[in-house]
Protein backbone atom coordinates (compact mmCIF):
# COMPACT_ATOMS: atom_id res chain seq x y z
CA UNK A 1 0.00 0.00 0.00
CA UNK A 2 3.19 2.07 0.93
CA UNK A 3 4.59 1.36 -2.36
CA UNK A 4 1.54 1.86 -4.39
CA UNK A 5 0.91 5.21 -2.60
CA UNK A 6 4.54 6.69 -3.33
CA UNK A 7 4.14 5.45 -6.70
CA UNK A 8 1.30 7.50 -7.51
CA UNK A 9 2.24 10.22 -5.42
CA UNK A 10 5.21 10.30 -7.63
CA UNK A 11 3.47 9.84 -10.54
CA UNK A 12 1.42 13.31 -9.80
CA UNK A 13 4.26 15.09 -8.84
CA UNK A 14 5.96 14.45 -11.77
CA UNK A 15 3.13 15.07 -14.10
CA UNK A 16 2.65 18.22 -12.53
CA UNK A 17 6.67 18.92 -13.63
CA UNK A 18 5.69 17.82 -16.89
CA UNK A 19 3.48 20.32 -17.65
CA UNK A 20 3.77 24.30 -17.39
CA UNK A 21 -0.08 24.55 -15.08
CA UNK A 22 1.09 21.68 -13.23
CA UNK A 23 -1.64 20.81 -10.41
CA UNK A 24 -3.81 23.81 -11.76
CA UNK A 25 -5.21 21.12 -14.74
CA UNK A 26 -6.78 18.99 -11.91
CA UNK A 27 -9.49 21.16 -12.09
CA UNK A 28 -8.61 23.35 -15.51
CA UNK A 29 -9.63 20.05 -17.51
CA UNK A 30 -13.11 19.29 -15.80
CA UNK A 31 -13.69 23.12 -16.40
CA UNK A 32 -12.86 23.13 -19.87
CA UNK A 33 -15.24 20.12 -20.43
CA UNK A 34 -17.89 22.19 -19.40
CA UNK A 35 -16.85 25.54 -20.90
CA UNK A 36 -16.64 23.26 -24.49
CA UNK A 37 -19.76 21.84 -23.73
CA UNK A 38 -21.87 25.06 -22.89
CA UNK A 39 -20.55 26.34 -26.25
CA UNK A 40 -21.27 23.46 -28.71
CA UNK A 41 -24.65 22.25 -26.76
CA UNK A 42 -25.62 25.60 -25.26
CA UNK A 43 -24.61 28.35 -28.30
CA UNK A 44 -24.05 26.26 -31.14
CA UNK A 45 -26.59 23.61 -31.30
CA UNK A 46 -29.36 26.18 -29.31
CA UNK A 47 -30.25 22.90 -26.78
CA UNK A 48 -33.76 24.16 -25.22
CA UNK A 49 -33.46 21.03 -22.89
CA UNK A 50 -32.97 22.65 -19.43
CA UNK A 51 -30.03 21.60 -17.56
CA UNK A 52 -28.88 19.71 -20.32
CA UNK A 53 -25.35 21.14 -19.48
CA UNK A 54 -25.18 19.89 -16.09
CA UNK A 55 -26.84 16.84 -17.47
CA UNK A 56 -23.60 16.51 -19.57
CA UNK A 57 -21.13 17.33 -16.82
CA UNK A 58 -22.32 14.50 -14.73
CA UNK A 59 -22.22 12.15 -17.61
CA UNK A 60 -18.97 13.33 -18.80
CA UNK A 61 -16.68 13.70 -15.76
CA UNK A 62 -17.56 10.50 -14.38
CA UNK A 63 -16.95 8.55 -17.50
CA UNK A 64 -13.95 10.50 -18.15
CA UNK A 65 -12.60 8.76 -15.01
CA UNK A 66 -13.21 5.68 -16.62
CA UNK A 67 -12.04 6.32 -20.09
CA UNK A 68 -8.68 7.66 -19.46
CA UNK A 69 -8.08 5.14 -16.42
CA UNK A 70 -8.38 2.83 -18.56
CA UNK A 71 -6.46 3.80 -21.53
CA UNK A 72 -3.29 5.07 -19.15
CA UNK A 73 -3.10 1.53 -17.50
CA UNK A 74 -3.64 -0.39 -20.59
CA UNK A 75 -0.31 1.15 -21.37
CA UNK A 76 1.48 0.43 -17.99
CA UNK A 77 3.05 -2.73 -18.22
CA UNK A 78 4.60 -2.08 -21.66
CA UNK A 79 6.07 1.60 -20.37
CA UNK A 80 7.34 -0.08 -17.16
CA UNK A 81 9.38 -2.71 -18.84
CA UNK A 82 12.40 -1.45 -17.51
CA UNK A 83 11.51 -2.12 -14.05
CA UNK A 84 9.98 -5.54 -15.14
CA UNK A 85 13.18 -6.35 -16.62
CA UNK A 86 14.81 -5.36 -13.13
CA UNK A 87 12.81 -6.25 -10.25
CA UNK A 88 10.09 -9.63 -9.60
CA UNK A 89 7.35 -7.47 -8.92
CA UNK A 90 3.30 -8.43 -8.49
CA UNK A 91 2.65 -7.31 -12.36
CA UNK A 92 -0.53 -5.64 -11.14
CA UNK A 93 1.10 -2.67 -9.01
CA UNK A 94 1.86 -1.07 -12.30
CA UNK A 95 -1.61 -0.74 -13.92
CA UNK A 96 -2.59 0.17 -10.00
CA UNK A 97 -0.36 2.49 -9.50
CA UNK A 98 -1.75 4.45 -12.60
CA UNK A 99 -5.54 4.38 -11.23
CA UNK A 100 -4.64 5.26 -7.65
CA UNK A 101 -3.04 8.09 -9.31
CA UNK A 102 -6.13 8.51 -11.43
CA UNK A 103 -8.20 8.47 -7.81
CA UNK A 104 -6.62 11.26 -6.17
CA UNK A 105 -7.62 13.53 -9.53
CA UNK A 106 -10.90 12.08 -9.77
CA UNK A 107 -11.53 13.01 -6.18
CA UNK A 108 -10.69 16.90 -7.02
CA UNK A 109 -13.07 16.67 -10.39
CA UNK A 110 -15.68 15.40 -7.91
CA UNK A 111 -15.44 18.50 -5.71
CA UNK A 112 -15.11 20.42 -8.86
CA UNK A 113 -18.65 18.83 -9.67
CA UNK A 114 -20.37 19.38 -6.49
CA UNK A 115 -18.95 22.94 -6.54
CA UNK A 116 -20.74 23.67 -10.36
CA UNK A 117 -23.39 21.38 -9.37
CA UNK A 118 -23.88 23.75 -6.50
CA UNK A 119 -23.40 27.23 -8.36
CA UNK A 120 -26.13 25.68 -10.64
CA UNK A 121 -28.56 25.63 -8.40
CA UNK A 122 -28.75 22.07 -6.81
CA UNK A 123 -28.48 22.17 -3.60
CA UNK A 124 -26.79 19.27 -2.01
CA UNK A 125 -28.88 16.69 0.04
CA UNK A 126 -28.26 13.57 2.24
CA UNK A 127 -28.59 11.42 -1.24
CA UNK A 128 -25.54 12.95 -2.31
CA UNK A 129 -23.96 10.88 -0.28
CA UNK A 130 -24.79 8.32 -2.15
CA UNK A 131 -21.77 9.48 -4.64
CA UNK A 132 -19.65 7.48 -2.41
CA UNK A 133 -20.77 4.09 -3.04
CA UNK A 134 -21.39 4.93 -5.94
CA UNK A 135 -17.73 6.23 -6.87
CA UNK A 136 -16.63 2.60 -4.82
CA UNK A 137 -18.67 0.24 -7.48
CA UNK A 138 -16.80 2.16 -10.30
CA UNK A 139 -14.02 2.49 -9.16
CA UNK A 140 -13.71 -1.83 -8.53
CA UNK A 141 -15.34 -1.80 -12.32
CA UNK A 142 -12.55 0.25 -13.56
CA UNK A 143 -9.74 -1.90 -12.00
CA UNK A 144 -11.33 -5.09 -13.28
CA UNK A 145 -11.37 -3.51 -16.53
CA UNK A 146 -7.93 -1.68 -16.73
CA UNK A 147 -6.34 -4.80 -15.38
CA UNK A 148 -6.97 -6.62 -18.15
CA UNK A 149 -6.70 -3.30 -20.73
CA UNK A 150 -3.72 -3.93 -19.32
CA UNK A 151 -2.71 -7.52 -20.11
CA UNK A 152 -4.25 -7.35 -23.28
CA UNK A 153 -1.79 -4.62 -24.63
CA UNK A 154 1.11 -6.66 -23.55
CA UNK A 155 -0.16 -9.56 -25.32
CA UNK A 156 0.03 -7.54 -28.92
CA UNK A 157 0.35 -4.36 -29.04
CA UNK A 158 -2.73 -3.30 -31.12
CA UNK A 159 -5.22 -3.95 -28.64
CA UNK A 160 -4.00 -0.41 -27.21
CA UNK A 161 -5.67 0.94 -30.95
CA UNK A 162 -8.81 -1.39 -29.54
CA UNK A 163 -9.17 -0.12 -26.13
CA UNK A 164 -8.99 4.04 -28.04
CA UNK A 165 -11.77 3.13 -30.30
CA UNK A 166 -13.57 0.74 -27.44
CA UNK A 167 -14.13 3.49 -24.91
CA UNK A 168 -15.04 5.84 -27.83
CA UNK A 169 -17.86 3.81 -28.95
CA UNK A 170 -18.43 3.34 -24.90
CA UNK A 171 -18.41 7.47 -24.67
CA UNK A 172 -21.76 7.05 -27.06
CA UNK A 173 -23.02 3.82 -25.88
CA UNK A 174 -23.08 5.04 -22.27
CA UNK A 175 -25.21 7.75 -21.97
CA UNK A 176 -23.38 10.61 -21.40
CA UNK A 177 -25.14 12.15 -24.27
CA UNK A 178 -28.26 10.39 -23.71
CA UNK A 179 -30.86 9.38 -20.73
CA UNK A 180 -31.29 5.81 -20.90
CA UNK A 181 -35.16 6.71 -19.56
CA UNK A 182 -35.56 8.32 -22.81
CA UNK A 183 -34.86 5.74 -24.58
CA UNK A 184 -38.27 4.20 -26.22
CA UNK A 185 -38.02 0.49 -26.96
CA UNK A 186 -38.04 -1.14 -23.07
CA UNK A 187 -36.10 -4.17 -23.99
CA UNK A 188 -33.24 -2.09 -25.45
CA UNK A 189 -33.31 -0.12 -22.75
CA UNK A 190 -32.67 -3.11 -20.17
CA UNK A 191 -30.13 -4.68 -22.20
CA UNK A 192 -28.26 -1.62 -22.57
CA UNK A 193 -28.30 -1.54 -18.65
CA UNK A 194 -27.38 -5.03 -18.53
CA UNK A 195 -24.58 -5.30 -21.14
CA UNK A 196 -22.80 -2.14 -20.20
CA UNK A 197 -22.51 -1.23 -16.44
CA UNK A 198 -21.96 2.31 -17.22
CA UNK A 199 -24.84 2.72 -18.27
CA UNK A 200 -26.31 2.22 -14.42
CA UNK A 201 -23.54 4.03 -13.00
CA UNK A 202 -23.93 7.09 -14.79
CA UNK A 203 -28.05 7.19 -14.45
CA UNK A 204 -27.50 6.72 -10.89
CA UNK A 205 -25.30 9.68 -10.31
CA UNK A 206 -27.87 11.65 -11.80
CA UNK A 207 -30.22 10.38 -10.29
CA UNK A 208 -28.47 11.23 -6.85
CA UNK A 209 -26.86 14.36 -8.11
CA UNK A 210 -30.08 16.23 -10.59
CA UNK A 211 -33.18 14.29 -9.70
CA UNK A 212 -32.98 13.82 -5.70
CA UNK A 213 -33.45 9.87 -6.55
CA UNK A 214 -33.06 6.52 -4.86
CA UNK A 215 -31.09 4.87 -7.74
CA UNK A 216 -32.08 1.20 -8.55
CA UNK A 217 -30.54 -0.62 -6.54
CA UNK A 218 -31.43 -3.57 -7.69
CA UNK A 219 -29.78 -2.90 -11.36
CA UNK A 220 -26.27 -1.45 -8.88
CA UNK A 221 -25.56 -4.83 -7.14
CA UNK A 222 -25.58 -6.46 -11.17
CA UNK A 223 -23.18 -3.82 -11.61
CA UNK A 224 -21.32 -4.90 -8.72
CA UNK A 225 -21.42 -8.54 -9.66
CA UNK A 226 -20.38 -7.53 -13.32
CA UNK A 227 -17.35 -5.61 -11.76
CA UNK A 228 -16.16 -8.10 -9.53
CA UNK A 229 -16.63 -11.19 -11.77
CA UNK A 230 -14.53 -8.59 -14.05
CA UNK A 231 -11.49 -8.46 -11.52
CA UNK A 232 -11.59 -11.65 -10.35
CA UNK A 233 -10.63 -12.86 -13.53
CA UNK A 234 -8.30 -10.36 -14.28
CA UNK A 235 -6.33 -11.27 -10.77
CA UNK A 236 -6.40 -15.25 -11.28
CA UNK A 237 -4.84 -14.37 -15.06
CA UNK A 238 -1.82 -11.57 -13.23
CA UNK A 239 -1.04 -14.49 -10.71
CA UNK A 240 -2.00 -16.96 -13.61
CA UNK A 241 0.63 -15.34 -16.43
CA UNK A 242 3.13 -13.61 -13.74
CA UNK A 243 6.45 -15.19 -15.51
CA UNK A 244 4.93 -15.28 -18.93
CA UNK A 245 3.91 -11.22 -18.60
CA UNK A 246 7.48 -10.08 -17.57
CA UNK A 247 8.94 -11.73 -20.65
CA UNK A 248 6.16 -10.55 -23.00
CA UNK A 249 6.57 -6.91 -21.72
CA UNK A 250 10.17 -6.52 -22.20
CA UNK A 251 10.79 -8.73 -25.38
CA UNK A 252 7.60 -7.64 -27.28
CA UNK B 1 28.00 -23.21 3.93
CA UNK B 2 24.91 -23.49 2.15
CA UNK B 3 24.14 -22.11 -1.28
CA UNK B 4 22.31 -18.78 -1.56
CA UNK B 5 20.84 -19.64 -5.16
CA UNK B 6 21.17 -23.14 -6.99
CA UNK B 7 20.33 -23.59 -10.46
CA UNK B 8 19.24 -26.91 -11.75
CA UNK B 9 19.70 -27.82 -15.14
CA UNK B 10 17.74 -24.63 -16.33
CA UNK B 11 16.87 -24.33 -19.65
CA UNK B 12 15.61 -20.98 -21.47
CA UNK B 13 13.33 -20.80 -24.85
CA UNK B 14 11.31 -18.18 -26.38
CA UNK B 15 8.63 -18.39 -29.20
CA UNK B 16 10.48 -17.07 -32.20
CA UNK B 17 7.98 -17.69 -35.49
CA UNK B 18 11.35 -18.12 -37.85
CA UNK B 19 12.31 -20.75 -36.62
CA UNK B 20 11.55 -24.17 -37.92
CA UNK B 21 10.15 -25.73 -34.66
CA UNK B 22 8.70 -22.15 -33.72
CA UNK B 23 11.73 -21.65 -30.81
CA UNK B 24 14.55 -20.09 -29.76
CA UNK B 25 16.72 -21.56 -27.48
CA UNK B 26 18.82 -19.72 -25.52
CA UNK B 27 20.57 -21.85 -23.53
CA UNK B 28 20.12 -25.72 -21.59
CA UNK B 29 21.69 -27.38 -18.74
CA UNK B 30 23.03 -24.59 -17.35
CA UNK B 31 23.98 -25.55 -13.52
CA UNK B 32 24.82 -23.01 -11.43
CA UNK B 33 25.63 -22.04 -7.63
CA UNK B 34 26.20 -19.21 -5.60
CA UNK B 35 27.59 -18.99 -2.17
CA UNK B 36 27.39 -16.44 0.53
CA UNK B 37 29.99 -13.78 -0.16
CA UNK B 38 31.05 -15.56 -3.63
CA UNK B 39 31.85 -12.96 -6.81
CA UNK B 40 31.56 -14.34 -9.65
CA UNK B 41 31.86 -12.97 -13.08
CA UNK B 42 30.25 -13.90 -16.34
CA UNK B 43 31.60 -13.64 -20.15
CA UNK B 44 30.50 -14.75 -23.25
CA UNK B 45 29.29 -13.36 -26.92
CA UNK B 46 26.78 -11.36 -27.76
CA UNK B 47 23.27 -13.19 -27.77
CA UNK B 48 24.30 -15.99 -25.45
CA UNK B 49 21.78 -15.15 -23.21
CA UNK B 50 23.76 -13.49 -20.34
CA UNK B 51 21.33 -10.91 -19.45
CA UNK B 52 18.60 -13.62 -19.79
CA UNK B 53 20.57 -15.94 -17.02
CA UNK B 54 20.69 -13.23 -14.55
CA UNK B 55 17.12 -11.99 -15.51
CA UNK B 56 16.38 -15.98 -14.02
CA UNK B 57 18.77 -15.26 -11.27
CA UNK B 58 16.45 -12.45 -10.35
CA UNK B 59 13.30 -14.32 -10.61
CA UNK B 60 12.18 -12.38 -12.96
CA UNK B 61 11.38 -14.91 -15.77
CA UNK B 62 10.97 -18.59 -15.08
CA UNK B 63 13.06 -20.87 -16.81
CA UNK B 64 11.57 -23.14 -19.64
CA UNK B 65 12.90 -26.57 -17.69
CA UNK B 66 14.78 -26.89 -14.65
CA UNK B 67 14.86 -25.38 -11.52
CA UNK B 68 16.22 -21.90 -9.94
CA UNK B 69 16.57 -22.21 -5.90
CA UNK B 70 17.00 -19.71 -3.51
CA UNK B 71 17.49 -19.65 0.06
CA UNK B 72 14.50 -18.35 2.11
CA UNK B 73 14.28 -14.91 2.42
CA UNK B 74 17.23 -13.64 0.43
CA UNK B 75 17.00 -10.34 -0.94
CA UNK B 76 18.39 -9.67 -4.23
CA UNK B 77 18.81 -6.95 -6.91
CA UNK B 78 19.36 -6.75 -10.63
CA UNK B 79 21.48 -4.03 -12.09
CA UNK B 80 21.29 -2.94 -15.71
CA UNK B 81 21.83 0.18 -17.05
CA UNK B 82 19.72 2.67 -17.97
CA UNK B 83 16.49 1.32 -17.07
CA UNK B 84 13.99 1.44 -14.40
CA UNK B 85 14.59 4.79 -13.87
CA UNK B 86 11.20 7.58 -13.76
CA UNK B 87 12.76 10.58 -16.12
CA UNK B 88 10.62 12.80 -14.75
CA UNK B 89 11.09 11.98 -11.30
CA UNK B 90 14.82 13.43 -9.20
CA UNK B 91 17.55 11.28 -8.36
CA UNK B 92 16.43 11.17 -5.26
CA UNK B 93 13.10 10.23 -5.80
CA UNK B 94 14.25 7.40 -8.27
CA UNK B 95 16.74 6.28 -5.48
CA UNK B 96 13.33 6.46 -2.80
CA UNK B 97 11.32 4.27 -4.86
CA UNK B 98 13.85 1.87 -5.60
CA UNK B 99 14.90 0.73 -2.49
CA UNK B 100 10.69 1.06 -1.79
CA UNK B 101 10.13 -1.43 -4.90
CA UNK B 102 13.17 -3.45 -3.70
CA UNK B 103 10.74 -4.22 -0.57
CA UNK B 104 12.20 -1.67 2.02
CA UNK B 105 9.93 0.44 4.62
CA UNK B 106 9.37 3.91 3.36
CA UNK B 107 12.02 4.69 6.58
CA UNK B 108 14.17 2.04 5.72
CA UNK B 109 14.20 3.79 2.21
CA UNK B 110 14.41 7.16 3.96
CA UNK B 111 17.48 5.94 5.88
CA UNK B 112 19.49 4.16 2.32
CA UNK B 113 19.22 8.03 0.46
CA UNK B 114 22.09 10.01 2.71
CA UNK B 115 24.79 7.16 1.90
CA UNK B 116 23.18 6.45 -1.96
CA UNK B 117 23.49 10.70 -2.41
CA UNK B 118 26.97 10.47 -0.77
CA UNK B 119 28.17 7.61 -3.18
CA UNK B 120 26.67 8.93 -6.32
CA UNK B 121 28.24 12.28 -6.56
CA UNK B 122 25.79 13.87 -8.08
CA UNK B 123 25.88 17.14 -6.53
CA UNK B 124 22.98 19.35 -6.64
CA UNK B 125 22.32 17.21 -9.85
CA UNK B 126 20.71 14.80 -7.11
CA UNK B 127 17.51 16.87 -6.61
CA UNK B 128 16.85 17.28 -10.80
CA UNK B 129 14.69 15.09 -12.41
CA UNK B 130 16.55 12.16 -14.01
CA UNK B 131 16.13 13.60 -18.08
CA UNK B 132 18.35 15.81 -17.19
CA UNK B 133 21.15 13.64 -16.73
CA UNK B 134 23.98 12.11 -18.89
CA UNK B 135 24.56 8.50 -19.12
CA UNK B 136 27.18 8.49 -16.57
CA UNK B 137 25.05 9.96 -14.35
CA UNK B 138 22.17 7.40 -14.72
CA UNK B 139 24.87 4.92 -14.27
CA UNK B 140 26.11 6.37 -11.26
CA UNK B 141 22.79 6.84 -9.69
CA UNK B 142 22.14 3.48 -10.85
CA UNK B 143 24.87 1.79 -9.89
CA UNK B 144 24.36 3.71 -5.92
CA UNK B 145 21.31 2.56 -5.63
CA UNK B 146 21.46 -1.35 -6.40
CA UNK B 147 24.88 -1.27 -3.77
CA UNK B 148 23.49 0.81 -1.11
CA UNK B 149 19.83 -0.71 -1.17
CA UNK B 150 21.05 -3.57 1.27
CA UNK B 151 19.88 -6.59 -0.45
CA UNK B 152 22.30 -9.89 0.00
CA UNK B 153 23.03 -10.29 -3.33
CA UNK B 154 23.67 -8.15 -5.97
CA UNK B 155 23.94 -8.98 -9.99
CA UNK B 156 25.11 -6.49 -12.59
CA UNK B 157 24.78 -6.41 -16.00
CA UNK B 158 27.29 -4.47 -17.79
CA UNK B 159 26.83 -1.50 -16.23
CA UNK B 160 30.80 -1.71 -14.60
CA UNK B 161 32.02 0.15 -17.91
CA UNK B 162 30.88 3.28 -17.55
CA UNK B 163 31.21 6.40 -15.86
CA UNK B 164 34.37 8.09 -15.89
CA UNK B 165 37.60 6.82 -14.74
CA UNK B 166 37.50 8.12 -11.05
CA UNK B 167 33.55 6.53 -10.81
CA UNK B 168 34.92 3.43 -12.44
CA UNK B 169 38.12 3.17 -9.86
CA UNK B 170 35.64 3.68 -7.17
CA UNK B 171 32.48 1.42 -7.92
CA UNK B 172 35.35 -0.89 -8.19
CA UNK B 173 36.43 -0.74 -4.81
CA UNK B 174 33.00 -0.15 -3.86
CA UNK B 175 32.25 -3.90 -4.90
CA UNK B 176 35.39 -5.43 -3.03
CA UNK B 177 33.90 -4.13 0.14
CA UNK B 178 31.19 -5.98 -0.29
CA UNK B 179 32.72 -8.96 0.37
CA UNK B 180 33.57 -8.08 3.66
CA UNK B 181 29.57 -8.01 4.40
CA UNK B 182 28.76 -11.15 3.25
CA UNK B 183 27.38 -9.51 0.11
CA UNK B 184 27.68 -12.00 -3.35
CA UNK B 185 27.87 -10.68 -6.51
CA UNK B 186 26.97 -11.74 -10.39
CA UNK B 187 28.98 -9.30 -12.89
CA UNK B 188 28.16 -9.74 -16.70
CA UNK B 189 31.11 -7.87 -18.21
CA UNK B 190 33.34 -7.55 -21.53
CA UNK B 191 35.89 -6.25 -19.35
CA UNK B 192 38.25 -9.11 -18.81
CA UNK B 193 40.60 -6.76 -16.36
CA UNK B 194 36.76 -5.87 -14.12
CA UNK B 195 36.14 -9.85 -14.16
CA UNK B 196 40.44 -10.94 -12.98
CA UNK B 197 40.22 -8.08 -10.26
CA UNK B 198 36.57 -8.69 -9.09
CA UNK B 199 35.66 -11.59 -9.18
CA UNK B 200 36.60 -15.67 -7.09
CA UNK B 201 35.15 -17.18 -10.51
CA UNK B 202 33.88 -16.65 -13.72
CA UNK B 203 31.80 -18.87 -16.13
CA UNK B 204 32.01 -18.69 -20.14
CA UNK B 205 28.51 -18.59 -21.42
CA UNK B 206 28.59 -19.86 -25.06
CA UNK B 207 25.91 -20.79 -27.33
CA UNK B 208 23.64 -23.12 -25.98
CA UNK B 209 24.88 -23.49 -22.09
CA UNK B 210 28.19 -23.35 -20.12
CA UNK B 211 31.31 -23.82 -21.92
CA UNK B 212 33.68 -23.54 -18.95
CA UNK B 213 33.80 -22.40 -15.40
CA UNK B 214 35.83 -21.89 -12.78
CA UNK B 215 38.86 -20.17 -12.41
CA UNK B 216 38.89 -16.54 -14.24
CA UNK B 217 42.10 -16.29 -15.36
CA UNK B 218 41.92 -19.88 -16.70
CA UNK B 219 38.52 -18.96 -18.13
CA UNK B 220 38.84 -15.69 -19.64
CA UNK B 221 42.08 -17.50 -21.22
CA UNK B 222 40.31 -19.92 -22.97
CA UNK B 223 37.45 -17.89 -24.00
CA UNK B 224 39.38 -15.15 -24.85
CA UNK B 225 41.64 -17.60 -27.23
CA UNK B 226 38.78 -19.40 -28.70
CA UNK B 227 37.32 -15.44 -29.58
CA UNK B 228 40.50 -14.68 -31.41
CA UNK B 229 40.16 -14.76 -35.20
Amino acid sequence: MTLLDTLARFELKADARRYYLGYLWWVLEPMLYVAVFYLVFDKLLDNRQPDFLVFLAVGKLTFIWFSKSVNQAGMSLVQNRGLIAQIDLPKHLFPMAILHEGLYRQLAVFLFLVGFLALAGFTPTALWWWLVPLAMIQYVLIIGCSLLAALLVCVRRDFQLFIQLGTVFLLFMSGVFWDVSSISDPDLAYWLQVLNPLVVLLDSYRQILLWSQVPNVSALLWVCVESAVLLATALYLYRRLHYWLASRAITQ
Amino acid sequence: MNPLLTLNDVGMRYPLSSSPDGWYRVFDGVDFTLYPGERVGIVGRNGVGKSTLLRLMARIFAPSHGSVVWAPNTSVSLLSLGLGFRLDLTGRENALLSCLLQGHSKKAAKDCLPGIEAFCELGPFFDQPVKTYSSGMRARLGFGTALLNRSAVILIDEILGVGDAAFRAKAREALKQQLARERSVVIVSHADFQIKSLCDSAVWLDAGGIKLAGDPEAVLDAYNAAEEP
